[in-house]
């Protein structure tokens, strides 16, 4: 984004297209878009956390999981776990996912099974 | 709680990589069944390929396998009417015109998504097998936001956590409004099936302004003030000038939407969430009467919930806790276990919004009311931490959770769910006769009563999440005979829904009469000639 978000002038249109970035012509906020691919933890954080280690799904860190089993989760759901698609998580994505669950450590503050 | 064992994690990884493996001979042309029911092998396949041409070959999905997450569903579908022939996913509106021009070409029927997360409709599932999911995701840029008028322009793909990031990255005095699944939900997907939230902006598609759709021609169309030349109002003013369009690009089939404008709501000072707890089901129409008036003055002005203790102790619970047996659990136990949890039989979730002074005065008169109808009235102080109302409190602010899909998984790790939303007047009147209705008809098949009413403005929507088991055929084929009879019941009565599943849409539309569908038929056949986007949507061919 690089702009300060204390509405500057963004008065051009730069780059467009996936992973672009758009600055719309007026007295508006920078625009966000897609910038390559995402940090596993951070997926973790913004999907996966809000329901394993919190009560709803099972703690899946700290468990070894195999990383093929990982990506077949993700990619097919399990009982109340929807499915993801590759364009959610893209398949470079999952590959540094599974083996970030696969190799991190178990975190204190997560709970249930 | 869901757990999995070690031997079953391992059970199921090898299942897996054997599908993985054996799928890569896999193809929809050796399973004609999930093919659009009038196109060929060879048509199939060509526009396969011209759809490649237009955005790569790693963005098009035509086997089973890479389709495998688009078919991922938690309600019932035992006869297979609701599995796509494939996925396409544009990255721009161009490209989004370029594959209508293909599926007109060939008549291959478009289901239009942005994330897919249409949880108890469906997912990302089509009204009928054989069409390809239009996979929207990959157009994930916010477009404009304006810091002045708090109003932004999204494409598809974002989702409310990239904009609630987008918020906290760059401090903006706003909050978002997001459905109870909010993180992996996109803004347009919610607000175009009419979806709320539970701020005081939580009727999504009010707090909608302008939106860009690209018509089945290719006609890119800016509603609102969105086509003014050198315009700046399109995020500004809703209802431009003549007809006003918005509304039948909504739960509809007549276009792509590729744009949406909304409101968000200014960051107030002080916000304060309370939960009312009534002890007895018969109580929820006392508390439907005390709730009305204060949405009509906005005194109370976010949507309030009114959460029955099975829907909320089904979030972290699952039902094998709770009883041993398949009949529907007793409302002694039910109450019991809410008891124990520190909540009613009903629960009411409201906020006020404000600064100390404005709900310093308000909070006595919300609250005298509340008692005296019999409820007991808490804040953060009394509830300490209890998670149900932490769910609330993150809800009534705009926060993020996924903690309602535990809902999913009440019968077990197959996990099953399908939701039944009828729409009543916020009458107290209303809610008995429902309540007596739905328990009646879920319990004759089985299946467990866990109810929400959520009271908006004058109106009550009665969400009811019919939990069932996905791993089993009689529990699916229950399940699906139990919405039915629900719809129809509740239809006869005048309680129709607000919105459906893809698997009842048109048995919901047909109680909305012969001349609304005659009208909804004759807008397709005017801008979709071809009937190549999402056929079947809200029972429009």
């Amino acid at each position: 984004m690089g702009i300060s978000a204390k509405g500057r002038m963004a008065a051009v249109i730069t780059a467009t297209g996936l992973g672009g970035i758009v600055l719309l012509a007026g007295c508006n906020m920078p625009a966000q878009a897609s910038q390559g691919p995402r940090p596993p933890e951070k997926i973790y954080a913004k999907v996966c956390g809000y329901c394993h280690g919190k009560d709803i799904g099972p703690i899946i860190r700290g468990r070894a999981l195999d990383t093929e089993l990982v990506k077949y989760m993700v990619r097919h759901g399990k009982g109340g776990m929807p499915a993801f698609k590759p364009t959610e998580i893209s398949p470079e994505e999952l590959d540094n996912l599974a083996i970030w669950i696969s190799e991190s450590e178990a975190d204190p503050e997560e709970h249930g099974q | 709680m869901s757990g999995f064992s070690r031997r079953e994690v391992m059970r199921v990884g090898a299942v897996g990589s054997a599908m993985v493996a054996g799928a890569a001979v896999a193809s929809p042309l050796n399973g004609p069944r999930m093919l659009p029911e009038e196109l060929d092998k060879d048509s199939f396949a060509a526009a396969v390929k011209e759809l490649r041409a237009i955005v790569g070959d790693d963005w098009v999905f035509a086997d089973p396998e890479s389709t495998v997450s688009y078919r991922k569903t938690f309600i019932p579908d035992t006869k297979g009417n609701h599995i796509p022939s494939g996925a396409v996913a544009p990255a721009s509106v161009e490209e989004v015109q370029a594959i209508l021009k293909v599926a007109n070409k060939y008549k291959l029927p478009m289901w239009p998504i942005s994330t897919g997360k249409n949880m108890g409709y469906g997912c990302a599932t089509p009204a009928s097998s054989g069409q390809m999911v239009l996979d929207l995701k990959r157009m994930n840029r916010i477009l404009d936001f304006d810091a002045e008028l708090g109003t932004i322009l999204v494409e598809p793909g974002v989702t409310y956590q990239d904009i609630h990031d987008y918020i906290e990255e760059n401090d903006l005095p706003y909050w978002i409004d997001v459905p109870t699944v909010g993180p992996i939900v996109s803004m347009v997907g919610n607000t175009l099936e009419r979806g709320v939230g539970y701020t005081p902006y939580g009727d999504h598609f009010f707090m909608q302004c302008g939106m860009e759709v690209c018509l089945a021609d290719g006609t890119l169309l800016k509603t609102g003030m969105g086509s003014i030349d050198k315009g700046n109002t399109w995020q500004a003013f809703k209802w431009g000038y003549g007809p006003y369009l918005d509304g039948i690009f909504t739960q509809s089939n007549f276009g792509v939407v590729t744009k949406l404008g909304m409101w968000l709501m200014p960051k107030p000072p002080v916000y304060k969430p309370f939960v009312v707890r009534y002890p007895n089901m018969e109580d929820v129409a006392k508390a439907t009467d005390t709730i009305r008036p204060f949405r009509m003055n906005n005194l109370i002005p976010n949507g309030v919930l009114i959460m029955g203790a099975l829907y909320q102790l089904a979030m972290f619970e699952q039902r094998a806790n709770l009883s041993d047996t398949d009949g529907p659990i007793p409302d002694a136990i039910i109450k019991a276990e809410a008891e124990k949890n520190g909540l009613g039989m009903w629960n009411v979730y409201f906020a006020l919004y404000g600064t100390e002074e404005t709900i310093a005065a308000t909070e006595p008169i919300i609250r005298g009311a509340f008692e005296a109808s019999g409820g007991e009235v808490l804040t953060d102080e009394e509830m300490n931490g209890n998670p149900w109302f932490e769910h609330h409190k993150t809800l009534m602010r705009g926060g993020m959770t996924l903690e309602e899909i535990g809902l999913v998984r009440w019968w077990g790790a197959e996990g099953g769910a399908v939701a039944f939303a009828p729409v009543a007047p916020a009458k107290g009147s209303e809610t008995n006769g429902q309540t007596e209705l739905a328990k009646r008809i879920m319990e004759s098949y089985g299946f467990d009563y866990a109810p929400a009413y959520a009271v908006g403005g004058r109106e009550l929507h009665h969400i009811i999440f019919l939990m069932f088991d996905h791993g089993s055929e009689d529990s699916s084929q229950r399940a699906e005979k139990c919405m039915e009879e629900m719809i129809t019941e509740f239809g006869a009565r005048g309680w129709a829904a607000y919105r459906s599943s893809v698997s009842t849409m048109d048995l919901v539309a047909q109680q909305y009469g012969e001349a609304n569908r005659e009208v909804n038929a004759r807008l397709k056949d005017a801008l979709d000639p071809n009937h190549i986007i999402a056929p079947g949507k809200q029972g429009i061919a």
